[in-house]
Protein backbone atom coordinates (compact mmCIF):
# COMPACT_ATOMS: atom_id res chain seq x y z
CA UNK A 1 0.00 0.00 0.00
CA UNK A 2 1.38 3.42 -0.95
CA UNK A 3 0.63 6.94 0.37
CA UNK A 4 2.16 10.00 -1.31
CA UNK A 5 4.44 7.65 -3.19
CA UNK A 6 5.79 6.02 -0.02
CA UNK A 7 5.30 2.31 0.70
CA UNK A 8 3.45 1.96 4.01
CA UNK A 9 2.71 -1.71 3.99
CA UNK A 10 4.66 -4.48 2.35
CA UNK A 11 2.78 -7.75 1.97
CA UNK A 12 4.66 -10.75 3.29
CA UNK A 13 2.85 -13.12 1.01
CA UNK A 14 1.47 -13.20 -2.53
CA UNK A 15 -2.22 -12.95 -1.64
CA UNK A 16 -3.47 -13.18 -5.21
CA UNK A 17 -1.84 -16.63 -5.41
CA UNK A 18 -3.98 -17.77 -2.45
CA UNK A 19 -7.11 -16.61 -4.27
CA UNK A 20 -6.13 -18.47 -7.44
CA UNK A 21 -5.38 -21.59 -5.38
CA UNK A 22 -8.76 -21.37 -3.63
CA UNK A 23 -10.48 -20.92 -6.98
CA UNK A 24 -9.00 -24.08 -8.48
CA UNK A 25 -9.46 -26.08 -5.29
CA UNK A 26 -13.18 -25.25 -5.16
CA UNK A 27 -13.61 -25.78 -8.89
CA UNK A 28 -12.07 -29.27 -8.84
CA UNK A 29 -13.88 -30.20 -5.61
CA UNK A 30 -17.24 -29.16 -7.04
CA UNK A 31 -16.65 -30.99 -10.30
CA UNK A 32 -15.68 -34.16 -8.40
CA UNK A 33 -18.81 -33.95 -6.27
CA UNK A 34 -20.87 -33.31 -9.37
CA UNK A 35 -19.36 -36.37 -11.06
CA UNK A 36 -20.54 -38.51 -8.16
CA UNK A 37 -23.97 -36.86 -8.11
CA UNK A 38 -24.48 -37.47 -11.81
CA UNK A 39 -23.57 -41.14 -11.44
CA UNK A 40 -26.30 -41.33 -8.80
CA UNK A 41 -28.92 -39.62 -10.89
CA UNK A 42 -28.48 -36.04 -9.59
CA UNK A 43 -26.08 -33.24 -10.53
CA UNK A 44 -25.37 -29.52 -10.33
CA UNK A 45 -26.56 -27.66 -13.44
CA UNK A 46 -24.03 -25.79 -15.63
CA UNK A 47 -21.08 -27.49 -13.96
CA UNK A 48 -18.76 -30.01 -15.61
CA UNK A 49 -19.37 -33.65 -14.76
CA UNK A 50 -15.91 -34.78 -15.82
CA UNK A 51 -14.04 -37.42 -13.88
CA UNK A 52 -10.87 -36.36 -12.10
CA UNK A 53 -8.79 -38.42 -14.54
CA UNK A 54 -10.12 -36.25 -17.36
CA UNK A 55 -8.93 -33.11 -15.55
CA UNK A 56 -5.44 -34.21 -14.61
CA UNK A 57 -2.65 -33.01 -16.93
CA UNK A 58 -0.40 -35.82 -15.73
CA UNK A 59 -2.84 -38.25 -17.37
CA UNK A 60 -1.70 -36.76 -20.67
CA UNK A 61 1.94 -37.43 -19.80
CA UNK A 62 1.44 -41.09 -18.92
CA UNK A 63 -0.59 -41.81 -22.03
CA UNK A 64 1.95 -40.34 -24.48
CA UNK A 65 3.62 -43.70 -25.08
CA UNK A 66 0.38 -45.56 -25.82
CA UNK A 67 -0.89 -42.71 -27.97
CA UNK A 68 2.33 -42.69 -29.99
CA UNK A 69 2.49 -46.46 -30.44
CA UNK A 70 -1.14 -47.61 -30.61
CA UNK A 71 -3.05 -44.39 -31.26
CA UNK A 72 -5.32 -44.80 -28.24
CA UNK A 73 -5.41 -43.36 -24.74
CA UNK A 74 -4.76 -45.33 -21.57
CA UNK A 75 -8.05 -46.47 -20.02
CA UNK A 76 -9.84 -43.64 -18.14
CA UNK A 77 -7.72 -40.96 -19.86
CA UNK A 78 -9.37 -38.68 -22.39
CA UNK A 79 -8.47 -35.91 -24.82
CA UNK A 80 -8.98 -33.25 -22.13
CA UNK A 81 -6.00 -34.59 -20.16
CA UNK A 82 -3.90 -34.20 -23.29
CA UNK A 83 -5.08 -30.61 -23.74
CA UNK A 84 -4.29 -29.80 -20.10
CA UNK A 85 -0.87 -31.37 -20.47
CA UNK A 86 -0.09 -29.07 -23.40
CA UNK A 87 -1.39 -26.01 -21.51
CA UNK A 88 0.71 -27.05 -18.50
CA UNK A 89 3.80 -27.27 -20.68
CA UNK A 90 3.14 -23.85 -22.25
CA UNK A 91 2.79 -22.28 -18.80
CA UNK A 92 5.89 -24.07 -17.54
CA UNK A 93 7.95 -23.06 -20.56
CA UNK A 94 7.06 -19.42 -19.91
CA UNK A 95 6.95 -19.25 -16.11
CA UNK A 96 8.22 -22.56 -14.69
CA UNK A 97 5.98 -24.91 -12.68
CA UNK A 98 3.26 -22.33 -11.92
CA UNK A 99 0.80 -25.21 -12.16
CA UNK A 100 2.33 -26.58 -8.94
CA UNK A 101 2.52 -23.24 -7.12
CA UNK A 102 -0.71 -21.65 -8.26
CA UNK A 103 -3.14 -24.29 -9.51
CA UNK A 104 -2.62 -27.80 -8.10
CA UNK A 105 -5.19 -28.38 -5.33
CA UNK A 106 -3.05 -31.02 -3.63
CA UNK A 107 -0.26 -28.43 -3.26
CA UNK A 108 -2.85 -26.01 -1.87
CA UNK A 109 -4.04 -28.48 0.76
CA UNK A 110 -0.46 -29.17 1.81
CA UNK A 111 0.07 -25.42 2.25
CA UNK A 112 -3.01 -25.20 4.45
CA UNK A 113 -1.69 -27.96 6.71
CA UNK A 114 1.72 -26.24 6.66
CA UNK A 115 0.18 -23.23 8.40
CA UNK A 116 -0.45 -25.48 11.41
CA UNK A 117 3.10 -26.77 11.21
CA UNK A 118 4.43 -23.21 11.21
CA UNK A 119 2.42 -22.48 14.34
CA UNK A 120 3.65 -25.59 16.14
CA UNK A 121 7.31 -25.57 15.19
CA UNK A 122 8.04 -21.91 14.32
CA UNK A 123 11.45 -21.63 12.62
CA UNK A 124 12.22 -25.30 13.01
CA UNK A 125 9.35 -26.06 10.60
CA UNK A 126 10.42 -27.32 7.19
CA UNK A 127 13.96 -27.97 8.47
CA UNK A 128 13.65 -31.39 10.07
CA UNK A 129 15.44 -33.40 7.40
CA UNK A 130 19.25 -33.09 7.26
CA UNK A 131 20.28 -31.05 4.24
CA UNK A 132 22.41 -33.79 2.64
CA UNK A 133 19.71 -36.42 2.89
CA UNK A 134 17.13 -33.93 1.73
CA UNK A 135 19.10 -33.02 -1.39
CA UNK A 136 19.26 -36.72 -2.38
CA UNK A 137 15.60 -37.38 -1.60
CA UNK A 138 14.60 -34.51 -3.87
CA UNK A 139 15.43 -36.72 -6.87
CA UNK A 140 13.12 -39.52 -5.71
CA UNK A 141 10.27 -38.01 -7.67
CA UNK A 142 12.13 -38.78 -10.90
CA UNK A 143 12.19 -42.44 -9.88
CA UNK A 144 8.45 -42.25 -9.25
CA UNK A 145 8.02 -40.63 -12.66
CA UNK A 146 10.04 -43.35 -14.42
CA UNK A 147 8.10 -46.08 -12.61
CA UNK A 148 4.69 -44.58 -13.43
CA UNK A 149 5.51 -44.10 -17.10
CA UNK A 150 6.95 -47.63 -17.34
CA UNK A 151 4.10 -49.50 -15.65
CA UNK A 152 1.49 -47.48 -17.55
CA UNK A 153 3.21 -48.17 -20.86
CA UNK A 154 3.57 -51.90 -20.20
CA UNK A 155 0.16 -52.49 -18.65
CA UNK A 156 -1.97 -50.02 -20.62
CA UNK A 157 -3.86 -49.24 -17.42
CA UNK A 158 -3.72 -46.35 -15.00
CA UNK A 159 -1.96 -48.18 -12.20
CA UNK A 160 -0.88 -44.90 -10.58
CA UNK A 161 -4.55 -44.21 -9.74
CA UNK A 162 -4.20 -46.86 -7.03
CA UNK A 163 -1.61 -44.72 -5.26
CA UNK A 164 -2.51 -41.21 -6.36
CA UNK A 165 -3.18 -38.92 -3.36
CA UNK A 166 -4.65 -36.24 -5.66
CA UNK A 167 -7.32 -38.68 -6.86
CA UNK A 168 -7.92 -39.85 -3.28
CA UNK A 169 -8.32 -36.25 -2.05
CA UNK A 170 -11.27 -35.63 -4.35
CA UNK A 171 -12.75 -39.12 -4.34
CA UNK A 172 -12.39 -40.30 -0.75
CA UNK A 173 -16.18 -40.63 -0.59
CA UNK A 174 -16.47 -42.82 -3.68
CA UNK A 175 -15.95 -46.53 -4.23
CA UNK A 176 -13.42 -45.74 -6.96
CA UNK A 177 -10.75 -44.65 -4.50
CA UNK A 178 -7.99 -47.15 -3.71
CA UNK A 179 -6.74 -47.78 -0.20
CA UNK A 180 -3.16 -47.10 -1.40
CA UNK A 181 -4.15 -43.60 -2.48
CA UNK A 182 -5.84 -42.89 0.84
CA UNK A 183 -2.79 -44.07 2.79
CA UNK A 184 -0.45 -41.91 0.74
CA UNK A 185 -2.81 -38.94 1.07
CA UNK A 186 -2.92 -39.42 4.85
CA UNK A 187 0.87 -39.71 5.04
CA UNK A 188 1.25 -36.57 2.91
CA UNK A 189 -1.05 -34.56 5.17
CA UNK A 190 0.68 -35.76 8.35
CA UNK A 191 4.12 -35.03 6.89
CA UNK A 192 2.91 -31.57 5.89
CA UNK A 193 2.85 -30.75 9.60
CA UNK A 194 6.64 -31.05 9.58
CA UNK A 195 7.70 -30.40 6.01
CA UNK A 196 6.23 -27.96 3.51
CA UNK A 197 4.79 -29.71 0.42
CA UNK A 198 6.31 -33.16 1.10
CA UNK A 199 4.51 -34.81 -1.83
CA UNK A 200 5.71 -32.11 -4.23
CA UNK A 201 9.30 -32.29 -2.98
CA UNK A 202 9.85 -36.02 -2.87
CA UNK A 203 7.24 -37.92 -4.84
CA UNK A 204 5.15 -35.95 -7.34
CA UNK A 205 5.88 -37.29 -10.84
CA UNK A 206 4.15 -34.37 -12.55
CA UNK A 207 6.18 -31.87 -10.52
CA UNK A 208 9.26 -33.78 -11.65
CA UNK A 209 8.33 -33.22 -15.30
CA UNK A 210 7.50 -29.54 -14.86
CA UNK A 211 10.53 -28.94 -12.63
CA UNK A 212 12.84 -29.54 -15.59
CA UNK A 213 11.55 -26.33 -17.19
CA UNK A 214 13.22 -24.30 -14.41
CA UNK A 215 16.43 -24.82 -16.34
CA UNK A 216 15.22 -22.89 -19.38
CA UNK A 217 11.94 -21.06 -18.57
CA UNK A 218 11.46 -17.63 -20.15
CA UNK A 219 10.69 -15.76 -16.92
CA UNK A 220 13.19 -16.53 -14.18
CA UNK A 221 13.58 -15.52 -10.56
CA UNK A 222 16.71 -13.41 -10.36
CA UNK A 223 18.52 -11.73 -7.47
CA UNK A 224 20.31 -8.40 -7.86
CA UNK A 225 23.56 -8.84 -5.95
CA UNK A 226 24.22 -5.08 -5.92
CA UNK A 227 21.18 -4.28 -3.78
CA UNK A 228 20.82 -7.58 -1.89
CA UNK A 229 21.22 -7.18 1.89
CA UNK A 230 21.97 -10.89 2.22
CA UNK A 231 19.53 -11.21 5.11
CA UNK A 232 18.42 -14.63 3.84
CA UNK A 233 14.73 -13.75 4.03
CA UNK A 234 14.11 -15.12 0.55
CA UNK A 235 15.61 -18.49 1.43
CA UNK A 236 13.75 -18.72 4.73
CA UNK A 237 10.44 -17.98 3.02
CA UNK A 238 10.91 -20.47 0.18
CA UNK A 239 8.52 -23.40 0.72
CA UNK A 240 10.82 -25.62 -1.30
CA UNK A 241 13.93 -24.71 0.80
CA UNK A 242 15.79 -23.24 -2.15
CA UNK A 243 18.78 -21.09 -1.13
CA UNK A 244 17.71 -18.11 -3.22
CA UNK A 245 20.20 -15.79 -1.48
CA UNK A 246 23.17 -17.78 -2.79
CA UNK A 247 22.37 -17.67 -6.50
CA UNK A 248 21.86 -14.98 -9.10
CA UNK A 249 19.26 -16.96 -11.04
CA UNK A 250 17.03 -19.64 -9.53
CA UNK A 251 17.33 -22.72 -11.73
CA UNK A 252 16.57 -25.27 -9.03
CA UNK A 253 14.33 -28.05 -10.40
CA UNK A 254 12.15 -27.72 -7.30
CA UNK A 255 11.13 -24.07 -7.72
CA UNK A 256 7.33 -23.73 -8.07
CA UNK A 257 7.30 -20.04 -9.12
CA UNK A 258 5.22 -19.00 -6.13
CA UNK A 259 7.01 -15.61 -6.02
CA UNK A 260 7.07 -15.69 -2.20
CA UNK A 261 10.81 -14.93 -2.25
CA UNK A 262 10.52 -11.82 -4.42
CA UNK A 263 10.67 -8.14 -3.52
CA UNK A 264 6.91 -8.11 -3.98
CA UNK A 265 6.63 -10.32 -0.88
CA UNK A 266 9.34 -11.18 1.64
CA UNK A 267 12.46 -9.45 0.23
CA UNK A 268 12.66 -6.05 1.97
CA UNK A 269 14.56 -4.31 -0.85
CA UNK A 270 12.64 -3.18 -3.93
CA UNK A 271 13.57 -4.74 -7.28
CA UNK A 272 16.14 -7.06 -5.74
CA UNK A 273 14.51 -10.47 -6.16
CA UNK A 274 12.41 -10.27 -9.29
CA UNK A 275 10.59 -12.48 -11.79
CA UNK A 276 12.00 -11.30 -15.07
CA UNK A 277 13.21 -12.06 -18.56
CA UNK A 278 16.03 -9.56 -18.38
CA UNK A 279 19.32 -9.31 -16.56
CA UNK A 280 19.76 -7.84 -13.06
CA UNK A 281 22.86 -6.34 -11.55
CA UNK B 1 10.55 -7.47 -18.64
CA UNK B 2 9.52 -7.91 -15.03
CA UNK B 3 6.35 -9.68 -14.00
CA UNK B 4 4.53 -9.34 -10.69
CA UNK B 5 1.94 -11.56 -9.09
CA UNK B 6 -1.25 -9.91 -10.35
CA UNK B 7 -0.42 -9.99 -14.06
CA UNK B 8 0.95 -13.51 -13.58
CA UNK B 9 -2.33 -14.61 -11.97
CA UNK B 10 -4.25 -13.09 -14.88
CA UNK B 11 -2.00 -14.76 -17.45
CA UNK B 12 -2.33 -18.17 -15.76
CA UNK B 13 -6.12 -17.90 -15.77
CA UNK B 14 -6.23 -16.65 -19.34
CA UNK B 15 -3.95 -19.37 -20.70
CA UNK B 16 -5.62 -22.15 -18.71
CA UNK B 17 -9.26 -21.20 -19.16
CA UNK B 18 -8.64 -19.74 -22.62
CA UNK B 19 -6.87 -22.94 -23.68
CA UNK B 20 -9.81 -25.03 -22.50
CA UNK B 21 -12.29 -22.74 -24.28
CA UNK B 22 -10.27 -22.84 -27.48
CA UNK B 23 -9.96 -26.63 -27.39
CA UNK B 24 -13.69 -26.89 -26.72
CA UNK B 25 -14.40 -24.72 -29.75
CA UNK B 26 -12.09 -26.90 -31.83
CA UNK B 27 -13.80 -30.06 -30.58
CA UNK B 28 -10.69 -31.36 -28.81
CA UNK B 29 -12.01 -31.05 -25.24
CA UNK B 30 -13.45 -34.50 -24.54
CA UNK B 31 -13.80 -35.45 -20.89
CA UNK B 32 -15.39 -38.80 -21.52
CA UNK B 33 -15.07 -41.59 -24.00
CA UNK B 34 -16.59 -40.91 -27.41
CA UNK B 35 -17.82 -44.51 -27.29
CA UNK B 36 -16.32 -45.21 -30.68
CA UNK B 37 -13.87 -48.07 -30.30
CA UNK B 38 -10.41 -47.75 -31.83
CA UNK B 39 -9.80 -49.97 -34.81
CA UNK B 40 -7.13 -52.55 -35.54
CA UNK B 41 -4.29 -50.74 -37.27
CA UNK B 42 -2.74 -53.69 -39.06
CA UNK B 43 -3.28 -57.25 -40.19
CA UNK B 44 -6.31 -59.06 -41.54
CA UNK B 45 -8.73 -57.08 -39.37
CA UNK B 46 -7.29 -53.60 -40.00
CA UNK B 47 -10.03 -50.99 -39.90
CA UNK B 48 -12.43 -53.09 -37.80
CA UNK B 49 -13.41 -52.02 -34.29
CA UNK B 50 -11.07 -53.51 -31.70
CA UNK B 51 -12.75 -55.08 -28.63
CA UNK B 52 -9.63 -54.31 -26.58
CA UNK B 53 -10.73 -50.67 -26.61
CA UNK B 54 -14.06 -51.36 -24.87
CA UNK B 55 -14.08 -49.28 -21.69
CA UNK B 56 -15.95 -49.62 -18.44
CA UNK B 57 -18.19 -46.71 -19.38
CA UNK B 58 -19.43 -48.49 -22.51
CA UNK B 59 -23.02 -49.62 -22.19
CA UNK B 60 -24.23 -52.79 -23.89
CA UNK B 61 -25.90 -50.41 -26.33
CA UNK B 62 -22.50 -48.88 -27.15
CA UNK B 63 -21.06 -52.35 -27.66
CA UNK B 64 -23.98 -53.18 -29.96
CA UNK B 65 -23.31 -50.04 -32.04
CA UNK B 66 -19.59 -50.79 -32.33
CA UNK B 67 -19.64 -54.55 -32.76
CA UNK B 68 -23.13 -55.47 -33.87
CA UNK B 69 -23.84 -57.84 -30.98
CA UNK B 70 -27.41 -57.18 -29.72
CA UNK B 71 -27.54 -55.77 -26.20
CA UNK B 72 -30.03 -58.47 -25.27
CA UNK B 73 -27.48 -61.16 -26.16
CA UNK B 74 -24.89 -59.43 -23.99
CA UNK B 75 -27.39 -59.23 -21.15
CA UNK B 76 -28.11 -62.92 -21.51
CA UNK B 77 -24.42 -63.78 -21.62
CA UNK B 78 -23.73 -61.90 -18.40
CA UNK B 79 -27.02 -62.73 -16.65
CA UNK B 80 -28.21 -59.16 -16.43
CA UNK B 81 -31.88 -58.87 -15.57
CA UNK B 82 -33.05 -55.53 -16.83
CA UNK B 83 -35.82 -54.17 -19.01
CA UNK B 84 -33.35 -52.05 -20.96
CA UNK B 85 -30.06 -53.92 -21.45
CA UNK B 86 -28.75 -51.21 -23.80
CA UNK B 87 -28.21 -48.86 -20.83
CA UNK B 88 -26.23 -51.34 -18.75
CA UNK B 89 -22.57 -50.21 -18.37
CA UNK B 90 -19.79 -52.80 -18.57
CA UNK B 91 -18.13 -51.54 -15.39
CA UNK B 92 -21.23 -52.49 -13.38
CA UNK B 93 -20.39 -56.16 -13.92
CA UNK B 94 -17.71 -56.02 -11.23
CA UNK B 95 -20.37 -55.18 -8.64
CA UNK B 96 -22.72 -57.89 -9.82
CA UNK B 97 -19.94 -60.49 -9.82
CA UNK B 98 -18.34 -59.21 -6.60
CA UNK B 99 -18.78 -62.63 -4.98
CA UNK B 100 -17.13 -64.48 -7.85
CA UNK B 101 -13.79 -66.12 -7.16
CA UNK B 102 -12.41 -64.62 -10.37
CA UNK B 103 -13.02 -61.11 -11.67
CA UNK B 104 -15.78 -60.64 -14.21
CA UNK B 105 -15.78 -57.09 -15.54
CA UNK B 106 -14.99 -54.96 -18.55
CA UNK B 107 -12.21 -57.33 -19.65
CA UNK B 108 -14.80 -60.12 -19.75
CA UNK B 109 -16.93 -58.08 -22.15
CA UNK B 110 -13.88 -57.55 -24.37
CA UNK B 111 -13.21 -61.29 -24.38
CA UNK B 112 -16.82 -62.19 -25.11
CA UNK B 113 -17.07 -59.70 -27.98
CA UNK B 114 -13.80 -60.86 -29.52
CA UNK B 115 -14.72 -64.56 -29.35
CA UNK B 116 -18.32 -63.93 -30.46
CA UNK B 117 -17.22 -61.98 -33.54
CA UNK B 118 -14.09 -64.03 -34.25
CA UNK B 119 -11.77 -61.10 -33.66
CA UNK B 120 -8.21 -61.40 -32.35
CA UNK B 121 -7.57 -60.58 -28.70
CA UNK B 122 -4.58 -61.03 -26.43
CA UNK B 123 -5.37 -63.97 -24.14
CA UNK B 124 -2.03 -64.03 -22.37
CA UNK B 125 -3.74 -62.55 -19.32
CA UNK B 126 -6.63 -64.04 -17.38
CA UNK B 127 -10.14 -62.91 -18.28
CA UNK B 128 -13.16 -64.82 -17.06
CA UNK B 129 -16.64 -65.34 -18.44
CA UNK B 130 -19.78 -66.56 -16.70
CA UNK B 131 -21.24 -69.94 -17.65
CA UNK B 132 -24.02 -68.39 -19.76
CA UNK B 133 -21.51 -66.51 -21.90
CA UNK B 134 -19.43 -69.65 -22.34
CA UNK B 135 -22.53 -71.57 -23.42
CA UNK B 136 -23.37 -68.93 -26.00
CA UNK B 137 -19.82 -69.01 -27.36
CA UNK B 138 -19.84 -72.78 -27.82
CA UNK B 139 -21.94 -72.23 -30.95
CA UNK B 140 -19.40 -69.82 -32.43
CA UNK B 141 -16.37 -70.76 -34.50
CA UNK B 142 -13.68 -70.85 -31.84
CA UNK B 143 -10.17 -72.09 -32.45
CA UNK B 144 -8.85 -74.99 -30.35
CA UNK B 145 -6.77 -72.53 -28.35
CA UNK B 146 -9.78 -70.29 -27.71
CA UNK B 147 -11.92 -73.26 -26.68
CA UNK B 148 -9.26 -74.43 -24.26
CA UNK B 149 -8.93 -70.93 -22.84
CA UNK B 150 -12.68 -70.67 -22.43
CA UNK B 151 -12.80 -74.05 -20.72
CA UNK B 152 -10.37 -72.93 -18.04
CA UNK B 153 -11.70 -69.40 -17.71
CA UNK B 154 -15.36 -69.96 -16.98
CA UNK B 155 -16.98 -69.09 -13.66
CA UNK B 156 -20.42 -70.04 -12.37
CA UNK B 157 -23.28 -67.66 -13.00
CA UNK B 158 -23.99 -65.41 -10.03
CA UNK B 159 -26.47 -66.95 -7.58
CA UNK B 160 -29.01 -64.16 -8.00
CA UNK B 161 -29.20 -64.81 -11.72
CA UNK B 162 -29.90 -68.52 -11.52
CA UNK B 163 -33.59 -67.89 -12.20
CA UNK B 164 -32.91 -65.30 -14.86
CA UNK B 165 -35.94 -64.86 -17.12
CA UNK B 166 -33.64 -64.05 -20.03
CA UNK B 167 -32.50 -67.65 -20.30
CA UNK B 168 -34.86 -70.15 -21.90
CA UNK B 169 -36.25 -72.20 -18.97
CA UNK B 170 -36.68 -75.32 -21.09
CA UNK B 171 -33.10 -75.15 -22.22
CA UNK B 172 -31.97 -74.56 -18.64
CA UNK B 173 -33.96 -77.55 -17.41
CA UNK B 174 -32.56 -79.78 -20.10
CA UNK B 175 -29.00 -78.74 -19.58
CA UNK B 176 -29.11 -78.33 -15.81
CA UNK B 177 -27.38 -81.57 -14.85
CA UNK B 178 -24.84 -81.12 -17.60
CA UNK B 179 -24.24 -77.47 -16.66
CA UNK B 180 -23.87 -78.45 -13.02
CA UNK B 181 -21.37 -81.11 -13.96
CA UNK B 182 -19.45 -78.67 -16.14
CA UNK B 183 -19.39 -76.07 -13.39
CA UNK B 184 -18.22 -78.65 -10.92
CA UNK B 185 -15.50 -79.75 -13.29
CA UNK B 186 -14.38 -76.19 -13.86
CA UNK B 187 -14.30 -75.50 -10.12
CA UNK B 188 -12.34 -78.67 -9.47
CA UNK B 189 -9.94 -77.88 -12.26
CA UNK B 190 -9.42 -74.35 -10.98
CA UNK B 191 -8.60 -75.62 -7.53
CA UNK B 192 -6.25 -78.42 -8.59
CA UNK B 193 -4.50 -77.05 -11.69
CA UNK B 194 -1.07 -75.63 -11.17
CA UNK B 195 -1.24 -72.58 -13.38
CA UNK B 196 0.37 -69.28 -12.45
CA UNK B 197 -2.36 -66.69 -12.98
CA UNK B 198 -3.14 -63.15 -12.01
CA UNK B 199 -4.65 -64.28 -8.72
CA UNK B 200 -1.86 -66.69 -7.79
CA UNK B 201 -0.11 -65.88 -4.52
CA UNK B 202 3.47 -66.68 -3.58
CA UNK B 203 2.08 -69.11 -0.99
CA UNK B 204 0.45 -71.16 -3.73
CA UNK B 205 3.72 -71.36 -5.63
CA UNK B 206 5.50 -72.48 -2.47
CA UNK B 207 2.77 -75.06 -1.94
CA UNK B 208 3.36 -76.32 -5.46
CA UNK B 209 6.93 -77.20 -4.51
CA UNK B 210 8.95 -74.23 -5.73
CA UNK B 211 11.42 -73.08 -3.09
CA UNK B 212 11.61 -69.50 -1.85
CA UNK B 213 15.19 -69.35 -3.09
CA UNK B 214 14.15 -70.17 -6.65
CA UNK B 215 11.29 -67.64 -6.50
CA UNK B 216 13.64 -64.92 -5.30
CA UNK B 217 16.11 -65.82 -8.03
CA UNK B 218 13.40 -65.36 -10.66
CA UNK B 219 12.10 -62.15 -9.12
CA UNK B 220 15.60 -60.77 -8.58
CA UNK B 221 14.56 -59.53 -5.16
CA UNK B 222 13.41 -60.87 -1.80
CA UNK B 223 10.02 -62.54 -1.73
CA UNK B 224 7.34 -60.48 0.05
CA UNK B 225 4.66 -61.77 2.40
CA UNK B 226 3.68 -65.18 0.90
CA UNK B 227 0.03 -64.12 0.78
CA UNK B 228 0.87 -61.36 -1.71
CA UNK B 229 -0.36 -62.00 -5.23
CA UNK B 230 2.48 -62.35 -7.74
CA UNK B 231 0.80 -60.03 -10.22
CA UNK B 232 0.26 -57.30 -7.62
CA UNK B 233 3.86 -57.55 -6.49
CA UNK B 234 5.14 -57.35 -10.07
CA UNK B 235 3.02 -54.23 -10.67
CA UNK B 236 4.27 -52.70 -7.42
CA UNK B 237 7.91 -53.38 -8.28
CA UNK B 238 7.61 -52.51 -11.97
CA UNK B 239 8.38 -56.08 -13.10
CA UNK B 240 6.92 -57.59 -16.25
CA UNK B 241 4.33 -60.04 -14.94
CA UNK B 242 4.23 -62.05 -18.14
CA UNK B 243 7.98 -62.75 -17.98
CA UNK B 244 7.89 -63.62 -14.29
CA UNK B 245 4.77 -65.74 -14.78
CA UNK B 246 6.39 -67.77 -17.55
CA UNK B 247 9.56 -68.37 -15.50
CA UNK B 248 7.57 -69.38 -12.43
CA UNK B 249 5.36 -71.69 -14.49
CA UNK B 250 8.45 -73.56 -15.73
CA UNK B 251 9.57 -74.11 -12.12
CA UNK B 252 6.06 -75.14 -11.06
CA UNK B 253 5.94 -77.67 -13.91
CA UNK B 254 9.38 -78.99 -12.95
CA UNK B 255 8.33 -79.39 -9.33
CA UNK B 256 5.17 -81.22 -10.37
CA UNK B 257 6.99 -83.86 -12.43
Amino acid sequence: MKLFGKRLFRPRSIWIRKIVQWFFFLLIALISVNHTLVENGGGIPFLSTASLHALCPFGGVVTIYQYATVGTFVQKIHESAFVLMIIGFVLAFLFGPVFCGWVCPLGTVQEWVAKLGHKFFKRKYNHFIPAKLDSVLRYARYIVLAWVVYVTATSGTLIFAEYDPYFALFNFWSTEVAIGGLIILGATLVLSLFIERPWCKYACPYGAVLGITNLFRVFQIKRAESTCKADGACSIMCPMNIAVDTVKTVRDHQCISCLECTSEAICPVAKTVVFTTGAVK
Amino acid sequence: MNLTSKPLAAIILIILLGGISLSTAMGWWQTESTKVAATYTEGEFAGQANPADIRGSYTFGDVEKNFGIPAVVLAQAFNIQTENPATFAAKELETIYAESEFEVGTASVRLFVAFYNGLPIDISTDMYLPQNAADLLKNRNLTAEQSAYLESHTVPNPAAASDSPEVDPAQTAESAPEAEATQSAVTTEASTERLVKGKTSFQEILDWGVSQEVIEQIMGMPMPNPLTKVKDYCAEKGLDFETIKAALQIEVDKAGQ
